[in-house]
């Protein structure tokens, strides 16, 4: 997304808006996109699968086949205070719905400002379950983190192994909450945690924790980590640099294309996934199209996952029958088994953040990513937020 | 004994990589009174120079060679382009015009090619291990130590025995004094900015080989401890800046391997902390710039 | 052409304070001109701009015939300038051989170079002594001694002499004036900027006399030796 598209599709926004203000009616939907910062890896092709999935509604006759939507797109720069004055903004112009950037943070400080209105909320991708804490009208969109920890934990253990060694970092939600949310479900079926190590986000060097882990007694038979980018691709060279070949396991930060593209080093990394595009799914066909209109293959789930936020609003309002906030919000919030395109969902019984199903995938020796399995989190087994 | 062995190896080797941009940063720093911030940009274009040469199938080595190359190119043009036009400028213009400088090459690489890390793979036979003793040492590591060793010794034989080195430590007191003497300023100055983006070029081979990728921030973390090490080193002070690389990257490897879990949020505090207390005991860094008091 | 140096109201300022105003000075050939005046008079100021390091403001500075006004460092260098600058200088971090090789460098051959630096350690003995040692570690009067010689090494056939007695014991600066007689006896045209005025009239062909920026007189020394304006000049101050 280059803002020279986002300016035009702002423009083109607006122009819409004064053909639109004689229509009967519309639904208005604001946007947070970062165009810069460590957000705009997630955003950028979130926002792309959103509008995308907007326009094909849009040509069909709008939400349900009746009601048009118009997007309103503001970048925030991953600047939070630059965030909480685009959503005022926003709600000035007359959104009815907030689609916020893709973590935690933002999200939790989007939701203070839409709060007083009661106007729904969800998040691109941020997974933190403590997001959605801020009030009945806050949503997650991508399976929570406990619901991938769970899931990869389960598999761990069917696998045979037995002793984790956790690495993580208190810097953010995300880095700290997956490795815990695994280590907690790990034990609970059994397993044992042998080793912790903290580190910080950006740290210029990780072979310090690659030789504590190598001295840990009794040796881990499974490192799980949820670092991203950088700190992952720094990790694990220095692991396997050392000769450490444990099996490593990780969260759903390591479905890129670079992650996949470190070579040797990754061959056999075990990750979770907010879908898998199989042969013949919604998935599959939502790639075939979306590359068939951009000239280019959503290469990360954030596409689809932008794509199931506008699924999800569909829905919602479907259910609602009617565009009034709070009447939307409590219908999203009482979808169950909802369908969407990198899987369904279900937000009735839960805490807003919706039960999906997560799938493991395993990179493979030529950079590949394969299927391993698709599970929804046993509540028995799922750690509490 | 084992794990202090490895620990150790650690040690020096990010020490190494702090050191070569401690001293790329003070080379410039003793010269032209620059604080050059776009330093790590340097090195962040040295490793999109290597991801490129890759990309486009060059083979490992030549890449490396072409990652070293774009950061001196780097380094060049930017004193050409921007520094040369602020020369003998306050030291805080210098600064902030280094500050606009660096954020614009960030916007640069992130629009130009990707915000997100690329990566970088290299044979996987050069990540492989050795035992010395019954300790497991990685050969990267290792190679790395090797490298920084070497290129700090060049340097010190390219300052101490070539004529451009004489010119440079010349500079380093007084700049004008050389000029008065004929001696063309621009040339020194323009090797002193090679000579750092040499430095920062050889950094992003040694950061790309462990880290395996390249994303537009890759050069700013290591960067801003190396200007830590600077000062610590004595602002100016070349072996300062060298002594004070290593002293920083023993310290984080020490306060990540042996401080307890609870206190790991604490580790950049802690070192920034025994940096300070050792600013207090020699205000003027461990080994004070020997004209400190040029006018 | 029979002059080293000609100047025509040179003006230098830095900033908003103008250090030097419309200064005419005429160095003949061969010659010691005395550049005298009190603290802050100008002489520095003066000296830096004909050898390149001031931005001149205004005014005319030929060497040896040619207009050289706003030249580089340099190219004043190669015009056959050197000069033996006020504090001296030296490089302090460098030893006494590197000091002299680096300003043999501009010659461009090494030969040259090296043949002159071994003529300079035979003028000054001391230099050859010390070669290794660090020039920060020699005295004032040794380090007045290396400036000289650096200046020197690049052949100069008119050399700036910027307050070389400043500082130093009375012997020494009875040495360093037996070196500007024998400089001048082998035809080298001295510029000579000294603080201590009967010192350099009793050296100089001819003297020219600063007050706050301005040339106040010019003439002979024995003119000049007894002028109220001389006085005048370093009581302005």
């Amino acid at each position: 997304m280059t803002l020279r598209k986002l300016f035009l599709s702002t423009t083109a926004a607006s122009l819409a808006l004064t053909a639109a203000a004689a229509s009967a009616e519309e639904y208005v939907i604001g946007v947070m996109s970062a165009q810069s910062g460590y957000l705009a890896p997630y955003d950028g092709p979130a926002y792309a699968g959103f509008q995308f999935c907007i326009d094909e509604k849009n040509a069909n006759g709008g939400l349900n086949g009746t009601l048009p939507v118009r997007t309103i797109v503001k970048d925030t720069r991953s600047d939070i205070a630059e965030g909480v004055k685009v959503v005022q903004e926003m709600l000035d112009e007359g959104a009815q719905f907030i689609v916020s950037s893709a973590d935690a943070d933002p999200t939790i400080a989007a939701a203070q400002i839409t709060m007083a209105d009661g106007i729904p909320t969800m998040t691109f991708a941020g997974t933190a379950p403590v997001l959605t804490q801020v009030g009945e009208h806050v949503f997650g969109s991508y399976p929570a983190d406990n619901q991938q920890g769970a899931v990869l934990a389960q598999y761990a253990r069917d696998q045979g192994f037995e002793r984790v060694y956790l690495v993580k970092s208190p810097d953010s939600a995300y880095t700290l909450g997956g490795p815990e949310y695994f280590g907690a479900a790990f034990e609970a079926l059994g397993g044992t945690i042998v080793g912790t190590s903290n580190y910080s986000l950006n740290q210029p060097d990780f072979s310090a924790i690659v030789t504590t882990i190598k001295a840990a007694d009794p040796q881990p038979d499974v490192i799980v980590t949820w670092a991203w980018e950088p700190d992952f691709p720094a990790f694990i060279k220095a692991l396997r640099g050392a000769g450490v070949t444990t099996q490593v396991m990780g969260g759903d930060v390591l479905d890129t294309p670079t992650v996949r593209g470190l070579g040797e080093v990754v061959s056999g990394v075990v990750h979770t996934s907010g879908g898998f595009p199989e042969e013949g799914s919604a998935y599959a066909d939502f790639i075939a199209r979306f590359t068939a209109a951009k000239g280019f293959a959503p290469d990360n789930n954030y596409y689809a996952s932008g794509c199931d936020i506008a699924n999800m609003i569909e829905q919602a309002v479907a259910a609602a029958g009617s565009t009034d906030p709070r009447a939307v919000a409590a219908a999203m919030a009482g979808i169950e088994n909802g369908t969407a395109i990198m899987s369904n969902f279900t937000f009735k019984g839960t805490d807003r953040m919706p039960l999906r199903d997560v799938v493991v995938a395993r990179i493979t020796a030529d950079g590949q990513k394969e299927f391993v399995l698709r599970a929804q989190a046993d509540p028995a087994t799922m750690p509490k937020p | 004994m084992d794990l202090i062995l490895q620990q150790t190896i650690n040690a020096i080797s990010l020490g190494g990589v702090y050191a070569m941009l401690a001293l790329g940063l003070a080379i410039v720093f003793s010269i032209v009174g620059l604080i050059n911030f776009a330093h790590g940009d340097i090195m962040t274009f040295g490793g999109y120079g290597i991801f490129l040469s890759l990309a486009f199938g060059f083979p490992p080595v030549a890449a490396l060679t072409i990652g070293i190359g774009a950061a001196v190119v780097m380094a060049l043009a930017l004193e050409r382009t921007a520094f040369r036009a602020m020369r003998g400028a306050d030291v805080v213009i210098l600064l902030i015009t280094s500050f606009a400088v660096s954020e614009i090459l960030k916007v640069l690489f992130q629009n130009g090619i990707s915000a997100r890390p690329v990566p970088i793979s290299l044979p996987a036979s050069w990540s492989g291990t050795y035992q010395i003793g019954g300790a497991t040492i990685g050969v990267v590591p290792t190679v790395s130590i090797l490298v920084a060793f070497g290129s700090l010794a060049g340097l010190t034989w390219v300052l101490r025995r070539t004529a451009t080195g004489m010119a440079m430590r010349a500079a380093a007191q007084d700049l004008e004094m050389l000029r008065l003497l004929g001696v063309r300023a621009n040339r020194v100055v323009a090797v002193a900015f090679a000579l750092s983006g040499l430095l920062a070029g050889i950094a992003a081979v040694i950061w790309t080989a462990q880290r395996g990728s390249v994303d537009p921030m890759m050069g700013f973390f290591p960067v801003l401890k190396a200007f830590i090490a600077t000062v610590l080193g004595g602002l100016g002070s070349l072996g300062g800046a060298v002594l004070a690389g290593f002293v920083i990257g023993a310290l984080e490897v020490m306060t990540q391997a042996f401080l307890p879990d609870s206190l790991s949020p604490y580790r950049d505090a802690i070192v920034l902390g025994l940096v300070i207390a050792a600013l207090l005991w020699r205000p003027d860094g461990l080994l004070p710039a020997a004209n400190a008091n040029r006018s | 052409m029979d002059t080293a140096l000609e100047i025509r109201g040179l003006d230098v300022r830095y900033g908003a304070v103008q250090a030097t105003r419309g200064v005419d000075l005429t160095a003949p050939l061969g010659g010691v001109t005395a550049l005298l005046g009190a603290n802050g008079a100008g002489k520095s100021s003066t000296v830096m701009a004909i050898a390149g390091a001031r931005r001149i403001a205004g005014g005319t500075v030929s060497i040896f015939g040619r207009d050289m006004t706003g030249a580089a460092p340099d190219a004043i260098v190669r015009a056959g300038v050197a000069i033996s600058p006020e504090g001296r200088r030296v490089f302090s971090a460098l030893s006494v051989e590197e000091n002299l090789t680096l300003a043999g460098s501009v010659l461009g051959d090494p030969a040259r170079a090296a043949d002159r630096k071994a003529r300079m350690i035979e003028r000054f003995p001391i230099l050859g002594e010390r070669r290794r040692q660090l020039a920060g570690l020699l005295s004032g009067g040794e380090q007045q001694m290396l400036a000289v010689a650096r200046a020197l090494m690049s052949g100069p056939r008119l050399l700036l002499m910027d307050e070389p007695s400043l500082g130093l014991a009375p012997q020494m600066v009875d040495r360093i004036f037996a070196i500007i007689e024998d400089l001048r006896d082998e035809g080298i045209s001295i510029l000579l900027v000294e603080q201590n005025a009967a010192l350099a009239l009793d050296v100089a062909d001819h003297a020219v006399i600063l007050a706050n920026g301005a040339v106040v007189a010019a003439g002979k020394p024995a003119d000049l030796r007894n002028d109220s304006l001389l006085q005048a000049a370093y009581l302005a101050a």
